[in-house]
C-alpha cells in the first residue's frame, strides 16, 4: 500500500545510523536542534490568493516546500434518488432512537445525510509526477477520506432535491516533494476550505437555484458560528504526520528524519464537536517508512576488507545479520508499529492541548488575524 | 526566510492605486454559477467634457487623426432659482427610472451628466429605459454626457465592508458630483481670475437618505419634482413623472389587496421546467376584455384565462406564467361581448374604498358565462382554464387613449389641481390606466399618449403617467400619429447618419455610361429588352418590371427585373440598420412611411420608365404550357419602356389595335400567368379573400370622399403570378447555396382545430362540407361553398377561412426541417420574398444572398450567422404584422371619415354571433361591426341564443331571429362614442 518514496535520500548507512541514534535519545535531538519532538517547521500562510476561486490558500514551509490550493464550487444537477425522500418515513418506522440520534445537531437539519461522496473531488498535482502516479493518487485519496469522514461537509453541499454544489479542490505542490507533503497539503486545504465562500442562495426549497449576485453576501462554506451563535462549529480536518524512532514520537518530520523512521503514521483529525477542546480522529493510516528500502550497512565482521569474513551465500548473509545485535551499524527497520505506540501517538494528537488542536488554532488565527 | 505573497499588493500604495477589482456572482442561463473578478484599471484621462475646462482638453484621449471628441457640456448652462450661476445636472438612477419622459422633453433638461454608475444601474433595472437613455446621450441638442466615473481614479470608490451595493452606488454618485464641483471651480479659476459665474453640479435624486447625506457633505442636490417645479410649464412636466414611486408612499397606509402575489422568478422557472406551469404571451380577446388566452408550447389549443383575478395584473402582450385550474373551473369560451366601458362606467379613479377587483356587474357577467358553459356540455365543451401566477416580462409600451370624461372631477381649464383620472386606451384589450394630472381640463377631448408604470396588488387598475398630447380627437394628424404609435411604426424622419449613406450625386445619379465602370462589373446589359412595369396607379416606388419574348425554339423567355436595392444599401451601414429596424414600408391611406429614404425608394432604385436602372433579373425559359425549362439569375441594367397602371395595362392588352412588341409581350405574359395560376390551384393553392377597400380622397385636402372595394383585374394576377414564380425560384436557389442561413418565408398548415368551428357552422347552416386535411382539400371545398342566391357568400366564407389560417412568417432555413418550409397558402414547397426590396427588408436580404449565390459578391458575415438572421426574422415578422394592422386601422379611420354624416342602407352579412349581439360585415365598405342587442331596442330585448344552430331569437317588440350567414340590410350612420369621443361607424338592423 505504500507509495514509492518521492525523492531518494542520499545518505550513507553511517549517516543514517548516526541520525537514528540521535533521534532515539531521550530527549531526542532532531536535525534542527532547536526543535522539540512536537514542534512543527515554521511556515508562511496566506489565503484568498486566487481571486476567482471560491476559496484559496498558500502555505510555504521553511525548507522550501510550498503548496497552493484552490476551491471551486459549481452547481450541479443531482441524480434523482428515491430513497432520499423515503428516508424520513423510514426513520419513523424504525423507531424513536433514530430520531433522537438526529436531534443533537440543530443546524442544517434538513440537509442531514443527503450529501454524497461524489460531490467532493480532490486532485493533487506534484511536479515531476503524472496525475495517475501512485503518490498523487494516494495523497488525494487520503485527503478525500479525511474530508468525507465527518460527513458534515458533503451535507453542506446539498442545495435541494435536484441540485447540489460540486466542490472541486485543486491541490498544487509548487516545489519538488522534499519531504512527504501530506501534512502540508492537508493544512493548505484546511485553510482554503476555511476561507471558502458559496454564493448566497435566494430561491427556496426545490426551485431551480437562484443566487445573489453580490459576492459580499456569499456565505462561508464553514460557518464561523452555529445557529445559536456559538463557536462550536465544524471545521475542515487536518492530517498530522508523526514518526516513531525507537520509543520516541516525533511530529512533522523533515525528509531526513523520515528516512530513518521506524514507522510513519498519518492521523487525520477534526475538532471535536462535543467540546471546544481536543480533537477527534477522522482517519488514520500507516505509511511505509522509506527507511525500509535503504540498503543495510556492512559490519566489519562481514567485510573482508576490514578483516571480517564475507558470507559465502545470501542465506548465510541473512543468518549473520539476524545474529548481529545493535552494534551501531545501520540496519533498516523492519515490521510495523507497536499498538502501544499508536495509542500514544493518537493521544498526543487528539488529547486536550494536543498537536491537532494547536495546529487548527494556529490556522484559524491566520484567518482571524 | 523571505516574506513574499502571491497576492497583488495594493496595501503598499493605498489610495493611489490605479488598479482595482470588482467581484460578483454571475448565473448563466445553463444554470452555472460563477464568481467573476474584473480588474479595473483606473485612469486620469477621462475628461469632464465641460467646455469651461481646458485642463481636460489636454488630457483627453485622442483618436488616430489626433483629434479629441468635442466637449459636450455647455459653458453657459441654464440656471435656476437655487443655482443662478447655471447648473449641470447629475440625476441618479431613480431619477431616470421615474422621469425618463421628462428628460426627453426638448425644452428642458440640458447639460446632463450621466454617470456610468447610473447608466449601468438603469441597464440592470430596465432595458427599454436604458436604450432610451443611450439614445438621449446621442442627441446632440440635449447635451447629455456619459462620464465614466468608475474608471476615473478620483471618482472611483471601493465598496466598504457591510455597505450595500445601493449605498455604495449612491456614494459613488455623490463622490462624482463632489469631484465635478471642485473640478469645475478650478477650471473656471484657471480660465480667468475675474469670472465669477461658476456653474454648480447638482445631483437629482428622490432618495431621502441620499439627499440627507448630500446635505451633510455639502453637495448640491435637489429632488426631481422640486427641480421640475421651477421650470416653465411645470404642470405638464410634473404629469410626466412616473407614478410608480410616490404611489408606494401614499398607498402604504392602505392594506386592502386585490390581487394575489406573483410567484418568485425561481419558482416560476422551476415550475415551467417541471411542466407544472406554462409560459406564454397573454392575449386578451378583443371582444371580451375579461377573457384572455395564453398559448403555451405544451398544448395545441390556447389556455383560457377568465376574469381580472385570474389575469392577475397581466396586460395584453406580457409574457406570463400560468397554472392550469382544476377541471371543475373549466369553461367554454365566451359567446358574449363584454366591454369594459359598459360595465365599469362609474368607477371613480380617485377613490379606491370599497373597490373590489371584480365589480358586482363583472361578477354577474361571469356567472352567466359559467352557466352557459355548464349547459352546453356536448357542443361548446368546457376548455381548460388557467390563472396567471407571475409575469416573466412586462411588454408595456406607450398607449394612446383619451381621458375618460366621467373620471374627471373638475373640468375647468384654469384649475391646476392635481387629480386622478382614467385614460381609456384605444386598444380595447388594455385596461384603463389611472393617471395623475394637473391638466385634466385641457386633456379632455385630446388624444393622449401615456405609459403604465406599475400595477400594485392593492390597485384595481394600473398606474401610469402622461407622456404627451397628440392633439384633438378625430383630427387627422392626431389620429394618424395615434395609430402609428399604437402599431409601433417608426415614423420619425431619417437621421443624418442614414442620409449620409446615400450616393453623393443625389437625384443626378445615373447608370454609368461606360461599361468599363466598376458598377457594370458582373452585370448583364439588358437594355434592349422591352421591359415594362405594371403597378397600382400613382405608384412611385416601382420594385418590379417584366418582359417576355418568343425564342427561336418556340419557347418563351420571361424576365422579372427587380430594383437592385442591395447595390445602394450595403450591409451594416447606418441605412441598412435603420431599414432592418423598420422592416417594411407602411402604407396608410394618405401617407407612406418609407423603409428607405425617398431618394432611393422613389428614384434611384425605382424602375422608372425611360431611364436606365440597375436591376436584379430572374430569367426563365418557359414552354407554351408554362413549364419552366431553365431559370437564370443575374444582376443587370435595364431600361423600362413604360410604367402602366393595372387598368392601363388591361386596356392596352384588350385593345387589339395595339400590335407592337411590348403589348404582345404583355399578352404572352398574361397567357402564361393564367396557366401558371391554374397549375398553382391544381397543386392546392388557396384562393383566399380579405375585404379590401380603397378610399378615394380629394386630391388637395386628402379628405376622404368615397369608399370603393378594390377591383381585381387580370393584370393584377399577371404581376402576382410572376412575382410568386420569381420568389419561388430565388428561394430554391438561395436554399441550395445556403442550406443553413437562407432567409425564407413559410406558411404553416393550420391545426385542424382552427377549421372546426367554421366547418361546423357551414354544416349546420348550409349543409356544406369544409374539408381541411390538406390545402388542396380546403381549396376544393371552398370552391363548393356556393349559395346560388347569394354570389357574395363564397367570398364571405373565404374571408372567414382566411381568419382560421396561421400567419405566414419569415424564418432562417437552418431553424426548421425541410418539410416545415412549406407555404400552405401558395402550395409551394419553398418560398421567400424577393420582389419588393424597396419596401421590405426581407427581400433586401434575399437579394444579398442571391448575389452571393451567383458569385456576384461575397456574402456579408451578418447573413451567415444563424442567430443574427433569426433576430432579423423575428423583427421583420413583427414589423410586417404591425404594418398591416396600421394600414387596416388607417383605412378604418378613413372609412369612418368618409361616412361622416351619411345615412345609408346597405346589405350586410352576419359573420359571428354572440348571445347578446352579432357581427355584421358590409362588403361595400369592407367594414364589420358589432350590433348589440341593446342597440336593437331599449330596454334591451330578451333574446334566446341557440348556440348549436347559431341563431339568436330576439323577443319583445323586435321579434326577429338573426342567424349566421344571413343577409341583412343595415343602416349605416356614424356616431361619436360618448365615452371615447371617437367617431365610429354604427350599424343598425333595418
Amino acid at each position: 500500500m505504500a507509495p514509492s518514496q518521492p525523492a531518494h535520500v542520499n545518505l550513507s548507512p553511517a549517516e543514517l545510523s548516526f541520525l537514528r541514534s540521535s533521534l532515539s535519545q531521550t530527549p531526542p535531538i532532531r536535525l534542527d536542534n532547536t526543535k522539540g519532538p512536537r514542534d512543527f517547521r515554521s511556515m508562511i500562510a496566506e489565503y484568498d490568493v486566487l481571486p476567482s476561486t471560491n476559496g484559496s490558500a498558500r502555505i510555504a514551509l521553511e525548507d522550501g516546500t510550498e503548496a497552493l490550493v484552490g476551491v471551486k464550487a459549481e452547481v450541479e444537477k443531482s441524480q434523482w434518488r428515491p430513497n432520499v425522500e423515503g428516508r424520513h418515513t423510514l426513520s419513523v418506522a424504525v423507531g424513536v432512537d433514530v430520531d433522537m440520534a438526529d436531534d443533537d445537531g440543530q443546524e442544517g437539519e434538513e440537509n442531514k445525510g443527503k450529501g454524497q461522496n461524489g460531490w467532493i473531488e480532490i486532485s493533487v498535482e506534484i511536479p515531476g509526477f503524472r496525475e495517475d502516479d501512485a503518490l498523487p493518487v494516494f495523497l488525494a485519496s487520503m485527503l478525500t477520506e479525511s474530508l468525507l469522514a465527518s460527513g458534515e461537509l458533503k451535507d453542506r453541499l446539498y442545495i435541494n432535491q435536484r441540485f447540489h454544489w460540486k466542490l472541486g479542490i485543486d491541490v498544487l505542490l509548487l516545489s519538488p516533494p522534499l519531504s512527504y507533503p501530506l501534512a502540508l497539503l492537508s493544512m493548505t486545504t484546511h485553510l482554503a476550505l476555511l476561507t471558502a465562500h458559496l454564493p448566497a442562495l435566494k430561491s427556496e426549497k426545490d426551485e431551480d437555484p437562484l443566487f445573489d449576485d453580490d459576492w459580499d453576501a456569499a456565505v462561508p462554506l464553514y460557518p464561523k458560528h452555529d445557529a445559536q451563535g456559538g463557536t462550536n462549529v465544524d471545521k475542515p480536518p487536518i492530517i498530522v504526520l508523526a514518526i516513531a524512532v525507537g520509543s520516541n514520537i516525533i511530529f512533522d518530520p523533515c525528509k531526513e528524519e523520515l528516512a530513518v523512521a521506524d514507522a510513519v503514521l498519518a492521523v487525520g483529525c477534526a475538532p471535536s464537536n462535543a467540546s471546544s477542546t481536543g480533537a477527534r480522529i477522522v482517519s488514520i493510516r500507516t505509511i511505509d517508512p522509506p527507511a525500509h528500502l535503504t540498503p543495510p550497512a556492512v559490519p566489519n565482521s562481514m567485510n573482508s576488507a576490514t578483516g571480517g569474513v564475507a558470507p559465502a551465500s545470501t542465506a548465510d548473509a541473512l543468518t549473520q545479520r539476524e545474529l548481529l545485535s545493535a552494534t551501531g551499524v545501520w540496519t533498516p527497520p523492519r515490521g510495523g508499529m507497536k499498538r502501544s505506540l499508536i495509542s500514544q501517538v493518537t493521544s498526543m494528537v487528539v488529547g486536550k492541548g494536543g498537536v491537532a488542536e494547536e495546529v487548527i488554532a494556529a490556522l484559524q488565527a491566520i484567518e482571524v488575524g | 526566510m523571505d516574506h513574499f505573497s502571491l497576492k497583488r499588493s495594493n496595501a503598499a500604495d493605498r489610495g493611489n492605486s490605479n488598479l482595482s477589482s470588482k467581484v460578483y456572482v454571475r448565473s448563466t442561463k445553463s444554470g452555472k454559477v460563477q464568481k467573476i473578478v474584473r480588474e479595473l484599471y483606473l485612469r486620469r484621462d477621462i475628461p469632464c467634457s465641460s467646455n469651461l475646462c481646458r485642463a481636460c482638453l489636454d488630457i483627453a484621449p485622442k483618436d488616430y487623426t489626433n483629434k479629441t471628441t468635442s466637449f459636450v457640456l455647455s459653458d453657459t448652462p441654464a440656471g435656476s432659482k437655487n443655482f443662478p450661476n447655471g447648473q449641470y445636472l447629475v440625476p441618479d438612477t431613480n431619477a431616470f427610472l421615474t422621469g425618463m419622459d421628462l428628460f426627453e422633453v426638448e425644452t428642458a433638461f440640458h447639460d446632463v451628466i450621466v454617470l456610468q454608475t447610473v447608466l449601468e444601474e438603469v441597464k440592470n433595472r430596465s432595458l427599454p429605459l436604458y436604450h432610451r437613455l443611450v439614445a438621449l446621450t446621442k442627441n446632440e441638442g440635449k447635451r447629455f454626457y456619459v462620464f465614466f466615473n468608475e474608471f476615473r481614479q478620483e471618482t472611483y470608490i471601493s465598496r466598504e465592508t457591510g455597505e450595500t451595493i445601493n449605498d455604495r452606488n449612491d456614494r459613488a454618485v455623490r463622490q462624482a458630483v463632489q469631484w465635478y464641483n471642485t473640478h469645475i471651480k478650478d477650471a473656471v479659476k484657471a480660465r480667468s481670475k475675474k469670472q465669477l459665474r461658476v456653474p454648480s453640479v447638482v445631483m437629482i435624486t428622490d432618495d431621502k437618505e441620499n439627499l440627507r447625506k448630500a446635505k451633510a457633505e455639502g453637495i448640491p442636490a435637489t429632488k426631481l419634482s422640486d427641480f421640475v417645479s421651477g421650470l416653465e410649464n411645470a404642470d405638464e412636466l410634473l404629469d410626466m413623472i412616473s407614478a410608480a414611486q410616490d404611489q408606494r408612499e401614499v398607498r402604504s397606509k392602505q392594506t386592502q389587496v386585490f390581487y394575489p402575489e406573483h410567484y418568485s422568478l425561481s419558482k416560476m422557472t422551476t415550475g415551467v421546467k417541471a411542466g407544472t406551469m406554462h409560459q406564454g404571451i397573454f392575449n386578451v380577446s378583443p371582444y371580451n376584455y375579461l377573457e384572455a388566452s395564453v398559448h403555451v408550447p405544451t398544448f395545441d389549443k390556447s389556455l383560457l384565462v377568465l376574469g381580472r383575478e385570474n389575469g392577475n395584473r397581466a396586460v395584453s402582450g406580457d409574457v406570463v406564467v400560468v397554472e392550469v385550474l382544476p377541471p371543475e373551473q373549466w369553461k367554454a369560451p365566451s359567446t358574449k361581448i363584454i366591454e369594459e366601458e359598459t360595465l365599469n362606467k362609474n368607477d371613480n379613479a380617485e377613490i379606491e374604498d370599497g373597490e373590489t377587483i371584480i365589480s358586482e356587474k363583472e361578477r354577474k357577467a361571469l356567472q352567466e358565462e359559467v352557466k352557459r358553459a355548464h349547459g352546453q356540455s356536448s357542443e361548446g365543451k368546457p376548455q381548460p382554464t388557467a390563472r396567471v401566477v407571475g409575469i416573466v416580462k412586462r411588454n408595456w409600451r406607450q398607449y394612446v387613449g383619451h381621458i375618460d370624461r366621467e373620471s374627471v372631477r373638475s373640468t375647468s381649464k384654469s384649475s391646476r389641481q392635481q387629480q386622478m383620472v382614467f385614460l381609456v386606451p384605444m386598444d380595447k384589450r388594455v385596461p384603463k390606466i389611472r393617471i395623475r394630472t394637473r391638466q385634466a381640463g385641457e386633456l379632455l377631448g385630446q388624444r393622449v399618449l401615456a405609459t403604465i408604470d406599475s400595477w400594485e396588488r392593492d390597485s384595481r387598475y394600473p398606474m401610469g403617467h402622461f407622456v404627451r398630447s397628440l392633439g384633438e380627437l378625430e383630427s387627422k394628424g392626431a389620429e394618424t400619429e395615434a395609430l402609428l404609435l399604437e402599431w409601433d411604426v417608426q415614423y420619425k424622419p431619417f437621421p443624418k447618419t442614414v442620409l449620409d449613406c446615400l450616393p453623393a450625386e443625389g437625384h443626378d445619379w445615373k447608370v454609368p455610361a461606360s461599361t468599363d465602370d466598376p458598377g457594370w462589373k458582373g452585370r448583364k446589359d439588358l437594355r434592349d429588352l422591352l421591359v415594362c412595369s405594371i403597378d397600382p396607379p400613382g405608384c412611385v416606388d416601382i420594385d418590379d418590371a417584366l418582359h417576355a419574348r418568343k425564342l427561336p425554339n418556340g419557347n418563351y423567355e420571361v424576365g422579372v427585373h427587380i430594383a437592385d436595392v442591395s447595390h445602394f444599401v450595403k450591409p451594416n451601414n447606418a441605412m441598412d440598420k435603420e431599414a432592418s429596424q423598420r422592416g417594411t414600408t407602411v402604407y396608410l391611406v394618405d401617407k407612406r412611411i418609407d423603409m428607405l429614404p425617398m431618394l432611393l425608394g422613389t428614384d434611384l432604385c425605382s424602375l422608372k420608365p425611360y431611364v436606365e436602372r440597375y436591376a436584379f433579373s430572374v430569367l426563365w425559359e418557359i414552354t407554351e404550357d408554362a413549364d419552366i425549362v431553365s431559370s437564370h439569375f443575374t444582376k443587370s441594367v435595364i431600361r423600362s419602356r413604360e410604367a402602366f397602371s393595372y387598368e392601363q395595362a388591361q386596356i392596352r392588352i384588350d385593345d387589339d389595335s395595339h400590335q407592337d412588341d411590348l403589348t404582345n409581350g404583355m399578352r404572352t405574359l398574361l397567357m402564361l400567368s393564367k396557366k401558371l395560376k391554374q397549375k398553382r390551384y391544381d397543386a392546392g393553392a388557396l384562393n383566399l379573400a380579405s375585404p379590401e377597400v380603397k378610399v378615394q380622397t380629394e386630391s388637395e385636402t386628402s379628405d376622404p370622399v368615397d369608399v370603393q372595394t378594390k377591383k381585381l383585374l387580370d393584370t393584377n394576377s399577371l404581376v402576382e403570378e410572376f412575382m410568386l414564380l420569381a420568389n419561388i425560384s430565388v428561394a430554391a436557389r438561395n436554399y441550395e447555396a445556403f442550406p443553413q442561413t437562407a432567409l425564407l418565408r413559410r406558411h404553416a398548415a393550420p391545426p385542424k382545430t382552427n377549421f372546426e368551428e367554421l366547418a361546423n357552422q357551414l354544416k349546420v347552416k348550409k349543409g356544406l362540407e369544409l374539408r381541411s386535411d390538406s390545402s388542396k382539400a380546403v381549396a376544393d371545398s371552398l370552391d363548393q361553398c356556393i349559395d346560388p342566391n347569394e354570389p357574395f357568400f363564397n367570398t364571405l366564407v373565404r374571408i372567414m377561412a382566411t381568419r382560421c389560417m396561421m400567419s405566414a412568417e419569415y424564418f432562417c432555413a437552418g431553424t426548421q426541417a425541410y418539410p416545415e418550409f412549406r407555404h400552405y397558402g401558395l402550395a409551394s414547397e419553398i418560398y421567400t420574398h424577393f420582389t419588393s426590396p424597396i419596401r421590405r427588408y426581407a427581400d433586401l436580404e434575399a437579394h444579398r444572398q442571391l448575389a452571393a449565390a451567383i458569385d456576384y459578391e461575397p456574402l456579408d458575415a451578418s447573413l451567415q450567422s444563424k442567430s443574427k438572421l433569426e433576430g432579423v426574422c423575428k423583427n421583420i415578422n413583427v414589423r410586417h404584422r404591425n404594418a398591416q394592422m396600421a394600414g387596416r386601422a388607417s383605412i378604418e379611420y378613413y372609412v369612418g371619415q368618409a361616412l361622416k354624416g351619411k345615412d345609408i342602407n346597405e346589405d350586410g352579412f352576419v359573420m359571428k354571433i354572440f348571445s347578446n349581439g352579432f357581427v355584421v360585415f358590409v362588403p361595400r365598405f369592407g367594414i364589420e361591426s358589432l350590433i348589440r342587442l341593446r342597440d336593437l331596442a331599449t330596454p334591451e330585448p330578451e333574446a334566446e341564443f341557440d348556440a348549436e344552430n347559431y341563431v339568436l331569437n330576439v323577443k319583445g317588440d323586435v321579434q326577429r331571429s338573426v342567424e349566421l350567414f344571413q343577409k341583412v340590410t343595415v343602416r349605416i350612420t356614424d356616431e361619436v362614442e360618448e365615452s371615447t369621443g371617437k367617431r365610429k361607424v354604427k350599424l343598425t338592423l333595418v
